[in-house]
């Protein structure tokens, strides 16, 4: 019963996605660096579906300085800038629970399937929406 | 048994010296921190001493007291866990509904009962995978954790997300189901049908489970209902306790579910593991009924009845009154508690009791005379949600001591009579 | 093989022994992964794990008995290499053929085992002492087995007059299936099973690997160890795979195919060693890989009565076969 599957799982395709590469390359920041310069790829990761749920995008131009969505946001991720009557995000902080889109009552908030936001610094540019 | 006077070993002769074998926090049986000391005698455990509050994160305490609006207390109640992630929010918006006095639309019902059962089936499977791993199978962890992204990758599709899909609002639900993406899930409930029997078949036919799952941490239905056991581990020793039938709450009413209990399999209950595997592998079964019923009789109408955040927001603060909130967890009966106090944001209480909770105490009577080679099974087996569970830790005079139903009851009643008196 | 001395021959069989066994673990590994539906480390892992393990701190914890915690891994390699010394490796027959026989290869079987419990023991830790108890328990459980199937071997080949009956060249160099009427050769399979299903204990690995349950007892063992120490178990655990392997192939399967290929000469000895190798590869995908990734882990009281009851009791009957085809054979 079991010996079956085994058998079968041998002589298919692994179920692994191979992101980023298939083995583990002995220096990451030295493959990152070859990706950057065209010489090697990275495997792309398995597609998110449309509404997934990933960085916030933002449009200045609509935003009204209401701060609906500081009020409902439940990491303190969104910055009022008081001088534009503007906002910040700190994308470090967000746990992409989308709940400022809902609240914004001009549409200026928007999701983005962007997921890959890892990096080694809070405040790069990006992980700073405004 | 007494864990504290581990030597007084009523069954076994005093043979051999007793020693102590810590397991946790950190252990590759466990996968949350808790710690559990266990005394044994060779192979054979005489006691075990169990110490949580190494998850304790004062959620309630954020929740309540860091001024937080009940939006913003919303998403830390889903951060609780992220195994059981909606059926916290699921209770917490329940409470605060039935204490601010709003009505929530038929269909945002149905979306919140169809993505509770797709959570279930969900929760289940990983569960089976954890139970094969701690049995040495890793082969069928990787199997039903690959046949996992099935239900992950429709929970993506649905709510944007694999864990932690915030889909409950107070009011209703804040994604909606369209008719595009039936097919999806349709596709899904036929892949799971026909892979149900492949899972029974690996795990209960399989002689080398069944050799380590079979007599091993047998709860007795006496104690299990002296223990208030809830959930799965409840239902394997014979008792047929599920919130969704017993109160039945959202659009519960119309699916009339049972509870799943080892007789449902042709088996007489007898509370072990392998009872416990019989019916979290049936309740996928009955997930997959209850989610394609709902799909075909989904109400039209809104999804929610406050579309309007400010409005929400001014509601809640003008909302005075206390709730009550449950919901049938994967793991048993999760209840949230809220007092609201009009001109307020934060809620004035906020009381979560996780299923583990209640399960835990049933740890004592299934780690009795049992082997160390049991043990990671019998922890796996009540399904332990620690990050649940740690809600508060309580020391009286540095004793530890464990309280049964009647006990909890009688001091329940105690100190209403002692608020009484205040308020006289 | 012969141009070299006997010294120059046993640091060319270890050398090859740690390599050949680190590439069949690696190898072990893939196909186990493969089976699951995972792709797997590269084949080279084991030799990248060698390496960081010997590069990083080696711990004695303050509460272990520090001679002996030392001492076991040493004692474990050594005896593992020594067991590859007395192996036959396809047409080359065993490096000390004449100084030992099958029984001082059932001790060097043990001791590496010996050795991993009493390392257990002296660790100081209660995950370790579990671990060891649990050793000693199995270790005792298939011993008998083992023993009875070498014995049945040795004595029918001693009833073909063939002498030294107990060494493993000689063994090697007649196997008895073609000599034995249909009871033995029914006997002979029997006793073969018996011995694939000791593999996995002798080596612990799932469905035995009760000792070092990686969920139960963190390691029980090996909890401990680290750096030096657990590269040097670690090594031993490889090349104790090849010993098995290879006493399984000795005792049972020593065909070659060069004589069927008409070849002779170095090309017959290069084909037949390769084959050779290829054998030990299929017995350990067989009876190490494909079992470990089939099975739950079973109990060490469950175990031990496997093995003695049953496991004895087929060994028994295996050379009861034996002796009964000897009687109607005259």
């Amino acid at each position: 019963m079991i010996f079956k599957t085994l058998v079968s799982q041998l002589l298919s395709r692994p179920a692994t996605n191979r992101f980023p590469t298939k083995y583990m390359p002995r220096s990451v920041t030295k493959f990152l660096a070859r990706v950057q310069a065209g010489q090697d790829e990275i495997h792309p990761p398995v597609p998110v579906p449309p509404k997934f749920r990933g960085k916030l995008g933002y449009d200045r131009e609509k935003c009204i300085g209401c701060q609906l969505c500081i009020r409902v946001c439940p990491a303190k991720v969104i910055e009022f800038l008081a001088e534009t009557k503007k906002i910040r995000i700190h994308v470090a902080r967000c746990t992409f629970c989308a709940q400022c889109v809902d609240a914004c009552p001009v549409n200026a908030l928007s999701i983005t399937p962007e997921f890959l936001l890892a990096d080694t610094d809070r405040n790069s540019p990006h992980l700073i929406v405004q | 048994m007494d864990p504290k006077n581990p030597e007084k070993d009523r069954q076994y002769g005093g043979l051999g010296e007793v020693f102590a074998v810590p397991i946790g926090p950190i252990h590759p049986a466990l996968k949350e921190p808790i710690r559990l000391t266990f005394h044994v005698r060779g192979e054979r455990i005489v006691g075990v001493e169990i110490r949580t509050g190494f998850a304790h994160r004062g959620i309630e305490f954020m929740g309540m007291r860091q001024g937080r609006n009940l939006i913003q207390v919303l998403y830390l109640a889903e951060r609780i866990c992220g195994i059981c992630s909606i059926s916290h929010p699921i209770a917490f918006t329940q409470a605060v509904e039935r204490a601010a006095g709003i009505e929530v639309p038929p269909r945002a019902q149905y979306i919140r009962v169809i993505i509770s059962e797709l959570e279930r089936i969900h929760s289940h499977l990983l569960w089976a995978g954890v139970a094969a791993h701690e049995l040495g199978f890793d082969t069928l962890l990787h199997l039903t954790w690959r046949v996992r992204e099935k239900v992950l990758d429709i929970l993506e599709e649905l709510t944007g997300n694999r864990i932690n899909y915030a889909i409950p609002i107070f009011g209703g639900v804040r994604r909606d189901i369209t008719p595009e993406q039936y097919p999806k899930v349709w596709e899904m409930i036929r892949y799971y049908r026909g892979l149900l029997e492949q899972l029974l078949d690996a795990f209960l036919r399989d002689p080398t489970v069944e050799a380590r799952t079979r007599g091993v941490g047998i709860l007795e239905p006496k104690e299990a209902e002296e223990l208030c056991a809830v959930g799965p581990t409840a239902r394997a020793s014979g008792l047929k306790k599920d919130v969704r039938q017993d109160r039945p709450y959202l659009a519960y009413p119309d699916f009339e579910v049972k509870a799943i209990t080892p007789e449902d399999y042709g088996l007489t209950p007898m509370g072990d593991v392998f009872d416990k595997i019989v019916v979290r592998l049936l309740e996928v079964g009955q997930s997959l009924e209850i989610i394609e019923k709902a799909l075909e009789n989904m109400p039209e109408g809104e999804i929610t009845s406050f579309p309007k955040i400010p409005a929400l927001l001014a509601h809640l603060k003008k909302a005075e009154g206390e709730g009550l909130g449950w919901h049938e967890a994967p793991r048993g009966e999760v209840i949230h508690y809220v007092r609201l106090v009009s001109g307020e944001e934060s809620p004035l209480v906020w009381k979560v009791k996780a299923p583990t909770y209640s399960n835990l105490l049933s740890w004592y009577p299934m780690f009795e005379d049992q082997e160390v080679a049991d043990i990671p099974i019998i922890a796996a087996c009540i399904d332990p949600c620690i990050c649940c569970m740690d809600r508060v830790y309580l020391v009286r005079n540095g004793r530890e001591e464990t309280w049964t139903k009647e006990e909890l009851l009688r001091l329940s009643w105690e100190k209403t009579r002692r608020m009484r008196r205040w308020r006289a | 093989m012969e141009g070299l001395g006997v010294f120059g021959q046993a640091v060319l069989v270890v050398f090859l022994g740690g390599v050949v066994g680190l590439f069949y673990r690696g190898l072990d590994r893939k196909i186990a992964a493969r089976m699951q539906a995972r792709v797997g480390p590269p084949l080279r892992q084991p030799f990248l794990d060698l390496g960081k393990l010997l590069v990083k701190e080696t711990v004695i914890p303050k509460t272990a008995v520090a001679w002996l915690f030392s001492a076991a891994p040493f004692l474990a390699l050594l005896a593992s290499f020594t067991a590859l010394l007395y192996l036959p490796l396809g047409p080359f027959g065993p490096v000390l053929e004449g100084h030992g026989d099958a029984i001082l290869v059932l001790y060097l079987l043990a001791v590496p085992a010996l050795a991993m419990a009493l390392g257990g023991f002296a660790s100081g830790s209660p995950l370790g002492v579990v671990g060891a108890q649990r050793e000693l328990v199995m270790l005792m459980s298939y011993e008998f087995p083992l023993a009875v199937v070498l014995v049945a071997v040795a004595w029918r080949l001693s009833t073909f007059g063939l002498a030294p009956a107990f060494s493993l060249g000689t063994m090697a160099a007649h196997p008895l299936w073609a000599s034995l009427g249909p009871l033995g050769v029914i006997g002979l399979a029997v006793l073969f099973v018996v011995l694939l299903v000791v593999t996995p204990a002798e080596l612990a690995k799932i469905p035995f690997d009760i000792p070092e349950a990686e969920t139960e007892i963190a390691g029980g063992l090996f909890a401990e160890y680290s750096g030096t120490y657990l590269a040097l178990f670690y090594l031993a655990d490889a090349v104790r795979t090849l010993v098995m392997a290879g006493l399984v192939v000795a005792i049972f399967v020593p065909y070659g195919i060069a004589g069927a290929l008409g070849l002779s000469g170095a090309a017959a000895a290069a084909v037949d060693f390769f084959f050779w190798l290829f054998k030990v590869f299929f017995v350990m995908a067989a009876a190490v890989t494909t079992v470990r990734v089939g099975m739950a882990r079973l109990k060490v009281d469950q175990i031990a009565q496997g093995f003695w009851l049953w496991g004895t009791a087929v060994a028994l009957g295996g050379l009861l076969l034996l002796v009964l085809d000897k009687v109607v054979m005259g």
